[in-house]
C-alpha cells in the first residue's frame, strides 16, 4: 500500500482466517471469499505465455496444475517457514508462497486505494514467533495495519461467548481446542493436534484403495467426496462415488469407508475436550461441557456435532456441542469484529 | 389670516367663480332687467351672517377663535377646489396629447400599408413584365422558324422533318436556359450541403479527438480503482452499549500487546 495517494474516503477493516486448506476473508464492505490454499508458479516460458499469469491461486491453480509448479504454503496449520537463515530455496519459495496468497486474499476483499485497510488475522494457536512475523511481513505490504489473533479465539469472539466455552476448531492440517474463560487465552488454554481433515483424506485413499481394487484417484478427488458425502454416525444416503477404473467410470458404494475415515476425528477430540475440562475450575466444569463450539471446514461432516455429544455423554458424564452456522467464515467474521472493536490508537501504533 | 385678507381671498373667488356675459346675449334669453349685488356686498353679507350665527351660539374669545377657524377652512376649501380644477385641466390635456399621437400613428400605419400595396403592386408587375419577355422571346423564336419554315416551302415545300428539327431546336434551346439555371441552383444547393456536411465532419472530428484525448488520460490512469467502499468512513472501537464493553476492552488491549511485542522482536 506504499503507493496509494490519500486515505481520506474511510476506513475497511479486514478479517482473515489464514488456513491450511482455504483462506478466507470477510470485510466491512461486505465482501466474503474464500480460496483454497494452494499457489501455482508457470513451470517455464511457454506455460507462462500460455497462462498470461506470474502467479495463480486456489481452484484455478489446481485445475492448471499440469502447468504448474505448486506449493501449499501452510501445513498442519503453520507456515512451511522456519526463519531459519540457512533455509533451503523451496523454504523461501513457500514463503513466497505464503505472501503471495495473503496479498490475494486480501486483493479478493476489494480495498480501495484511498481507504485505511486495517486487518486481523487469525493464525493458529501453535504458530511459532517466526511464523507470525513471516505472516505480519506478508500482509503488511498490502494492509496499513495489521494485527494478529488466536483462530480459536476469533471464532469465540465472532459469536460473544466469551466466558466458560470451549472451541473446537477443525481445520485441514490440525484441530484446535481453546477454553475461553473472559481473558485472552494462555497456553494451558490451548490444546492443537493434527489428526483433522487432511488425516480423513489420507484415511479414505488408504480404505479406497483397500476396498477398491482398480480405483484411480487424486487426493484432491477424495478432498471432493469427502465434502460430498463426509459423515459419522448413521447414514442418511448411500453414497455411490464414481472413480475411473483402467478409463472407465465405475460406481463405487463408499458409505463405509467415508464413515470410518470421518470417525478418526471424534477420539483426539474427545482427549482434548477432557484435558481441557479436567484441568478446569471445578466449579465451571459443566457449564464448560455444556457450551462447546464446533468449528471450522471439518465441523461439515454430518453427524459430528451428535456423535461429539455421544461420546461426552459415554466418558465425560454429559456435554452439548453446538456447530456454528458459517464454519468456513467463522473465523474470518470474529477476526473482522475484533478488527472493528480495536481502538483507533491501537491501530495506529502499528502502522 | 386678517379680516382684510379673507375679504380679498373671498373677493378674488367670486370672481374666478362667476362668468362673463353680454347684455345682447341676456337679452336673447329673454332677460330685460337684471338685479346688481356687488362683491362687497357680498363678502359683508357672509361675514355678517358668520358673525351673527356665532354670536348666537357662543361668547367672547371662543366665538373670535371658532369665526378665525371657519374662514380658514373656507379658504383652504376654496384652495382646493382650484387645484382639483388645475389637475382636472392636466389631465384633459393628456388625453388630447394621446388622442393625437394616436392619430399620428394611424396616419403612419395608413402610409405604410399604402406603400406596401404599391410594392407588391410593383413586383407582380415586374414579374409579369418578366414572363412577358420571355414569352415574346420564345414567341419571337417560334415566328422565326415559321418563317424560316415559310420560306423553304416556297422553294422546296414543306418538310415535315426540317420541321421537326427546327421546332426541336427551338425547345432544345429554352430547355438547355432552363436546365442551366437549374443546374446552377441545384449546383448551390449542394453547396451548400457540403459546406453544411464539412462542418459537421469538422465537428465530429473535433468531438472524436476530445474522446481519444479522455480515453488516453483514463487508460494512462494508473490508481484507476476498482475497490468496494467499506461501511465506515471512521475508525469504529468498541460501542458503549456492547454487552461486555469492559471485558472486551480487556482483551482488545491483551491483543495489541501481544502484537505489539511481536513487532517489537521483529523490528530489533
Amino acid at each position: 500500500m506504499t503507493d496509494s495517494p490519500k486515505k481520506d474516503h474511510g476506513v475497511l477493516y479486514i478479517g482473515m482466517d489464514l488456513g491450511t486448506s482455504r483462506t478466507s476473508v470477510s470485510a466491512s464492505n461486505g465482501v466474503r471469499e474464500t480460496v483454497y490454499s494452494v499457489v501455482g508458479y508457470p513451470k517455464d516460458v511457454v506455460s507462462k505465455k500460455l497462462l498470461k499469469k506470474d502467479v495463480l491461486f486456489g481452484k484455478e491453480a489446481q485445475e492448471k496444475r499440469l502447468s504448474l509448479k505448486m506449493y501449499k504454503p501452510l501445513e498442519k496449520g503453520v507456515l512451511k517457514y522456519t526463519g531459519d537463515a540457512k533455509m533451503d530455496a523451496e523454504a523461501k519459495q513457500n514463503l513466497k508462497a505464503a505472501q503471495d496468497l495473503i496479498g490475494e486474499a486480501i486483493r479478493l476483499a476489494k480495498p480501495r486505494q484511498d481507504e485505511l485497510v486495517y486487518c486481523v488475522i487469525g493464525a493458529p494457536a501453535e504458530a511459532s514467533v517466526k511464523n507470525r512475523e513471516a505472516i505480519i511481513e506478508a500482509a503488511r505490504s498490502h494492509v496499513d495495519s495489521v494485527m494478529l489473533c488466536s483462530e480459536p479465539f476469533s471464532v469465540a469472539y465472532g459469536l460473544d461467548w466469551l466466558e466458560d466455552v470451549l472451541v473446537i476448531d477443525i481445520g485441514a492440517g490440525t484441530t484446535d481446542l481453546c477454553r475461553m474463560h473472559g481473558t485472552m487465552p494462555e497456553e494451558q488454554d490451548q490444546v492443537m493436534f493434527d489428526i483433522a481433515g487432511d488425516a480423513v483424506d489420507v484415511e479414505l485413499a488408504r480404505l479406497i484403495e483397500q476396498d477398491c481394487p482398480g480405483a484411480q484417484f487424486t487426493i484432491q478427488m477424495i478432498k471432493d467426496i469427502k465434502e460430498r458425502y463426509g459423515y459419522v454416525g448413521d447414514p442418511a444416503e448411500r453414497c455411490i462415488v464414481e472413480l475411473p477404473v483402467d478409463g472407465k467410470p465405475t460406481p463405487f458404494d463408499l458409505t463405509t469407508q467415508i464413515k470410518t475415515a470421518c470417525s478418526v476425528l471424534i477420539d483426539p477430540i474427545l482427549k482434548g475436550i477432557h484435558q481441557l475440562v479436567s484441568s478446569f475450575d471445578p466449579e465451571f466444569q459443566t457449564k464448560l461441557k455444556n457450551r462447546v463450539l464446533l468449528a471450522g471446514g471439518g465441523s461439515m461432516v454430518k453427524g459430528l456435532d451428535s456423535a461429539v455429544e455421544k461420546a461426552m455423554r459415554e466418558r465425560l458424564g454429559g456435554g452439548k456441542v453446538i456447530r456454528i452456522e458459517e464454519p468456513v467464515y467463522g473465523g474470518a467474521n470474529g477476526a473482522l469484529k475484533i478488527a472493528h472493536d480495536m481502538p483507533a490508537e491501537f491501530w495506529e501504533q502499528l502502522k | 389670516m386678517t379680516v382684510a385678507d379673507f375679504k380679498q381671498t373671498l373677493k378674488d373667488t367670486l370672481r374666478q367663480m362667476s362668468y362673463r356675459t353680454s347684455l345682447d346675449s341676456l337679452k336673447k334669453k329673454g332677460v330685460s332687467q337684471v338685479s346688481i349685488l356687488g362683491l362687497d356686498r357680498i363678502i359683508a353679507l357672509v361675514d355678517a351672517a358668520v358673525h351673527k350665527s356665532l354670536r348666537s351660539r357662543l361668547h367672547g374669545v371662543e366665538r373670535e377663535a371658532v369665526a378665525g377657524a371657519t374662514k380658514d377652512e373656507f379658504v383652504r376649501l376654496l384652495r382646493s377646489n382650484e387645484d382639483l380644477q388645475r389637475q382636472k385641466s392636466e389631465v384633459e390635456q393628456q388625453k388630447e396629447r394621446a388622442e393625437d399621437e394616436i392619430d399620428q400613428l394611424r396616419r403612419e400605419l395608413g402610409n405604410q400599408q399604402r406603400e406596401l400595396e404599391v410594392k407588391l403592386e410593383q413586383s407582380a408587375l415586374s414579374v409579369a413584365n418578366r414572363y412577358q419577355g420571355e414569352n415574346a422571346a420564345i414567341a419571337a423564336k417560334v415566328a422565326d422558324v415559321m418563317k424560316a419554315l415559310a420560306s423553304q416551302k416556297g422553294e422546296q415545300g414543306l418538310s415535315l422533318s426540317l420541321a421537326e428539327e427546327k421546332v426541336m431546336e427551338l425547345v432544345m434551346d429554352v430547355i438547355t436556359g432552363e436546365r442551366k439555371a437549374a443546374d446552377e441552383a441545384r449546383r448551390a444547393l449542394q453547396d451548400r450541403e457540403v459546406d453544411l456536411l464539412q462542418r459537421r465532419i469538422g465537428k465530429l472530428n473535433e468531438t472524436l479527438g476530445h474522446t481519444e484525448r479522455r480515453l488516453q488520460e483514463v487508460a494512462a490512469m494508473k490508481n484507476l480503482d476498482g475497490g468496494i467502499s467499506s461501511i465506515y468512513r471512521e475508525v469504529q472501537g468498541l460501542g458503549g452499549e456492547d454487552d461486555f464493553v469492559a471485558k472486551k476492552k480487556e482483551l482488545m488491549a491483551e491483543i495489541f500487546k501481544a502484537n505489539l511485542a511481536l513487532q517489537k522482536k521483529r523490528t530489533q
